[in-house]
């Protein structure tokens, strides 16, 4: 009991020491940016695409245009609470939560401060001051379904997947589609690490694939760069990378990437709100919008032959035209 | 010979500004000024609604899970499966609250909270159930529980329990379906998320207090606690001691879990557990593991876990920086609590230092 | 699917993943077995393990040399051990709480210095695995045991070694001494801080080490929270295994060797719900100790500071 009320005493006299030094910050008429990861700036997948995004933006703007801070390894939705909280009194404008788990804290803090819009994803649910967006990540991946689907030799392509649920599910979903549409001989395995981030455990899950004979491998979220580095040390294997273009980690193994345009997406946000919008947007990222880029990684490109590159252009412009539908599990 | 109360509020004094001193040099490191990231970190939490409220919502869960730990000590066994035991709980509250929609919030609230109190003591009574039924550690099954009931978890909000409309949009996000709103726990003040759980957690404090200190069991358990062998021979089940201690661990941690739903999310999502399990028990430790010394323990951790966030934001360092903080405030509190308890250590540790004792050349901080 | 299972490749593939599982918890359970034998209860494996794990890999990614990243994952196993046996040792702090304070520090400590040393996703060369002239060539086994880098092999080899070194020597009785009677042992003249000191500082370079094997000789590469909760893993196994050498590598490949059964029976296709797979190591870990429970030993004087004068 003592020791607590020592403890009063010492943040009071700790308080009053400190009281004496620092300032505060003004603002003028910038656009402020705060952005919530729920992993880090560098985890090479969804949490540093975001981040290079605002990075662009503030490029394009001008540094003296966009005020940008952020805060990451936000995993647990409480501290991220607190932390949208404290922006938003900073006097944030645009306050983006990077992750689907942010929908509730958001619900909670968005109508306490109707002057700042909130943005998250993926997401559906958008209100008065909150964005939603929703990347179609299931198209991208069914082109990757093709490519692998026509390419592989083993015809066992392998997913390295971290829970079943929310993004994965669409990836995978429509990965799947994209390989039986193409070649319904492949059979496409599915595991999960049950993690988002044990770097050996995709690693170990990928080299078990690899093992039981696919030359194909794909997956999602931050642990997946485990996975890619034993794809690199094989012969014949290749990753398709979702989220970031992974292929500075193994410049040799990934094949092609899905990305998304966060600049655009931010620049929508931006022009909403000079039009008087503050949120009840939804807000979707597609291949039809070009919010959602496929690349191939130049090294290995050579190594698709053309009548795949077609086939793959092919769908890819008919799911741009609302020819071809990807489903989405029911 | 007891320490006087300057010299303890000294000690304690030293532990912390020796813990910041080193993380100075790391935010040297880092490139930021430490006097203005500690003076964000210390005025932060104090100086404004913002702050005071969001320290106390922090407190909420490391004073509940800190109960069970006192319980748990007291009662002579280390409970390290708060982790688990919480999401376990908040899951069996959740699917009771959603379970019965159409209950008037005066007995569905109690309800869910009671479920969730129940759950988290199944999840914490089972290990107390293998140690004193078939020998197995109870270090080794909570850790092995938590990474169980993490997967578990898991499954039920992908599966059963999931938000129907995250179906419908194809989102497929794992989280329920929000609460029915006459089980939510009301805030105290408007525009912030300080709720009733926190008054809730003041009350059992009280309670854990009565019972370990005023009643016949309660005596029993701190007995087996203080020496097992002198309460085997005094006529009392020590095995059932432990797997009752264990057991309200868990429920208090299973409480917290669900508190935090009620309170601040008004749905199960994954990661509510947000490494409380393990700072309810630095929580506990800091408040002398006594439940009424970890009601202040707890508000004055979560300020400075608060604090040390919003210092990070402040002077933009990593956010690993936050940990690392923590780490050494433990540390140095923790080994400089035997100064605490008996003044003449340093006097001895220093006059035995004289003498070459190799082993003892270590270069570590030596707490003032 | 059991047919497929069954399959020799299949069974190699279970086996041989299964031992490279059980190599960083080998090499951290045999660590915290000295550790906890001498008395001393250190739960902060995990937070050593991640800056054995970032130090290995960084001064591996500077120097170009391996081996300069295991001496590395080495000093800051033992500095961080030094840290640990200051604080439980000579400070008689409460050691589950004192190991939680080192648990943060390593992991705040390894994600800090990552980002501002490294602060972007890279991989370095580690160690290839090296068959075993001769050995390597036996059917099944020669590929199970005898295909893997240098340091799966060295965790293998430190379990005799240990068990020698703790029931053959007299410092091994010295440890055993002081983790039962310390007391006693201060008696007969044993430095009980001195053998308690030597045996965390070697249990948390171990820790190191186990670290390092994961961006080293598993991965190639660091990230946040790159252990993922397997120093406590390792934590729990000194228990399964009962403070013995070959309890541990059972415990450590039994564990392993589940969780390598169920990521391929995940891969070769699996009807059941993935979460339960996942969970079956943890499961079955806690079932296979209380099938076989009885009266347990433990060291006596386990998690208790000793204090000549006290």
């Amino acid at each position: 009991m003592k020791r607590v009320s020592l403890f009063v005493v010492l943040v009071v006299v700790l308080s009053t020491l400190l009281t004496a030094c620092g300032g505060g910050t003004t603002s003028s008429d910038k656009i402020r940016i705060a952005l919530i990861l729920p992993s880090t700036i560098d985890d090479m997948a969804w949490s540093q695409s975001m981040y290079e995004g605002i990075l662009a933006i503030q490029e394009e703007l001008g540094m003296d245009k966009v005020d940008f801070e952020y805060s990451e390894s936000l995993g647990n939705p409480v501290d991220a609470g607190a932390a949208i909280r404290e922006y938003a009194d900073k006097g944030f404008n645009i306050i983006i939560a990077h992750g689907s788990q942010y929908q509730s804290v958001l619900d909670e803090v968005a109508p306490d401060y109707p002057e700042v819009s909130f943005a998250y994803g993926t997401g559906y649910q958008s209100h008065d001051n909150i964005f939603a967006y929703d990347p179609q990540a299931q198209e991208g991946a069914y082109l990757h379904g093709m490519m692998a689907g026509l390419m592989t030799q083993s015809n066992i392509v392998g997913i390295v997947g971290p829970v079943e649920a929310g993004d994965a599910i669409k990836y995978n979903y429509g990965f799947q589609q994209g390989v039986e549409a193409v070649n319904p001989d492949v059979d496409v395995r599915i595991a999960y690490t049950g993690s988002f981030g044990d770097i050996p455990k995709a690693a170990e899950l990928a080299k078990a694939h690899m093992d039981a004979g696919a030359d194909f491998l794909t997956g999602t979220a931050q642990q997946v760069v485990g996975a890619i580095t034993a794809v690199k040390e094989r012969d014949g294997v290749y990753w398709l990378s979702n989220d970031m273009d992974q292929s500075p980690l193994a410049p040799d193994a990934v094949l092609s990437a899905q990305t998304y345009d966060w600049v655009k997406v931010l620049k929508q946000i931006i022009e909403y709100r000079e039009n008087g919008t503050m949120g009840g947007e939804h807000l979707s990222l597609s291949l039809a919008n070009g919010e959602i880029k496929m690349v191939y990684n130049p090294n290995v490109e050579g190594n698709v032959p053309q009548d795949v590159k077609d086939a793959v252009e092919e769908a890819k412009q008919q799911i741009i035209k609302g020819e071809l539908e990807v489903a989405l599990p029911d | 010979m007891k320490q006087s109360i300057w010299g303890k509020i000294l000690i304690l004094i030293g532990a912390v500004v020796g813990a910041l001193l080193v993380g100075a040099l790391l935010l040297l490191i880092a490139g930021a000024n430490p006097l203005v990231a500690y003076r964000a970190m210390l005025i932060g939490p104090l100086s404004s609604r913002y702050g005071i409220t969001e320290a106390l919502v922090k407190a909420t869960p490391l004073l509940l899970v800190g109960l069970g730990i006192v319980i748990a000590f007291r009662s002579g066994i280390l409970n390290i499966g708060g982790e688990g035991q919480m999401v376990i709980g908040a899951l069996a509250g959740s699917a009771c609250a959603l379970a019965l929609p159409d209950l008037p919030g005066i007995l569905l609230l109690p309800m869910t909270l009671l479920s969730s109190f129940l759950a988290g003591a199944v999840w914490g009574g089972i290990p107390g159930w293998l140690k004193a039924r078939l020998s197995v550690n109870e270090i080794l099954s909570t850790i092995m529980l938590n990474s169980i009931a993490l997967q578990l978890v898991t499954f039920m909000l992908r599966g059963p329990l999931i938000d129907p409309q995250e179906i419908a949009y194809g989102t497929g996000f794992p989280q329920t379906a929000q609460l029915p709103e006459q089980s939510w726990l009301p805030r105290l003040i408007p525009r912030t998320r300080l709720h009733w759980g926190f008054v809730v957690a003041l009350l059992l404090a009280g309670l854990v207090y009565v019972f370990l200190w005023r009643t016949s069991l309660g005596y029993r358990m701190r007995a087996v606690g203080a020496q097992k062998e002198a309460a085997r021979y005094g006529g009392i089940q020590v095995e059932n001691s432990l797997v009752l201690a264990m057991a309200l661990s868990g429920g208090f941690a299973g409480l917290a879990g669900m508190v935090e739903v009620l309170g601040i999310h008004h749905r199960l999502l994954d990661g509510i557990s947000a490494g409380y399990g393990f700072s309810g028990i630095v929580a506990a430790l800091f408040g002398q593991l006594h439940p009424l010394g970890t009601i202040p323990a707890a508000i004055l951790f979560g300020a400075l876990t608060l604090g040390a966030d919003m210092m990070q934001r402040a002077v933009e360092v990593p956010a690993a920086i936050v940990l690392t903080i923590q780490g050494l405030v433990v540390l140095f509190v923790v080994g400089s609590d035997v100064l605490m308890r008996r003044p003449d250590f340093l006097k001895r540790l220093l006059g035995k230092r004289m003498m070459p004792i190799p082993e003892e050349t270590s270069q570590e901080e030596v707490p003032s | 699917m059991i047919d497929q299972l069954l399959q020799t490749h299949i069974i190699i593939g279970v086996l041989a993943t299964g031992v490279r599982l059980s190599t960083p918890f080998l090499l951290a359970a045999l660590g915290e077995m000295f550790t906890q034998r001498s008395g001393v209860f250190n739960l902060g494996v995990e937070g050593i393990m991640l800056m054995g794990a970032f130090s290995g890999f960084w001064v591996t990614l500077v120097t170009g040399t391996p081996m300069l990243g295991i001496l590395a994952a080495i000093i800051v196993g033992a500095l961080m051990g030094l840290l640990m046996a200051f604080v439980s040792v000579t400070m008689q702090a409460k050691q589950g709480i004192s190991g939680i304070g080192l648990y943060m520090l390593g992991w705040g400590l390894a994600g800090f210095l990552f980002r501002i040393t490294v602060g972007y996703v890279t991989s370095v060369e580690g160690f290839r695995p090296i068959a075993i002239p001769i050995l390597s060539d036996i059917p099944i086994l020669g590929t199970v045991l005898f295909n893997h880098n240098w340091m799966v092999y060295f965790s293998l080899l430190l379990v005799p070694i240990s068990w020698v070194v703790l029931f053959k020597t007299t410092w091994g009785l010295k440890v055993r001494a002081v983790g039962v009677t310390p007391e006693a042992a201060d008696t007969l003249g044993v430095s009980v801080r001195g053998i308690r000191y030597a045996c965390v500082v070697i249990g948390s370079i171990m820790a190191g080490l186990a670290g390092a094997f994961l961006t080293l000789g598993h991965t190639n590469m660091y990230g946040d929270n790159l252990t993922a909760g397997r120093g406590f893993i390792a934590v729990a196994l000194v228990y399964f295994g009962r403070w013995n050498p070959w309890g541990i590598l059972a415990g450590s490949l039994f564990f392993s060797i589940v969780d390598a059964l169920q990521l391929w029976v995940q891969v070769l296709g699996l009807d059941i719900p993935y979460e339960f797979a996942v969970m079956a190591p943890y499961v079955l870990t806690v079932v296979a100790l209380a099938a076989v429970s009885g009266r347990i030993w433990e060291p006596a004087a386990l998690g208790k500071p000793f204090d000549r004068e006290a």
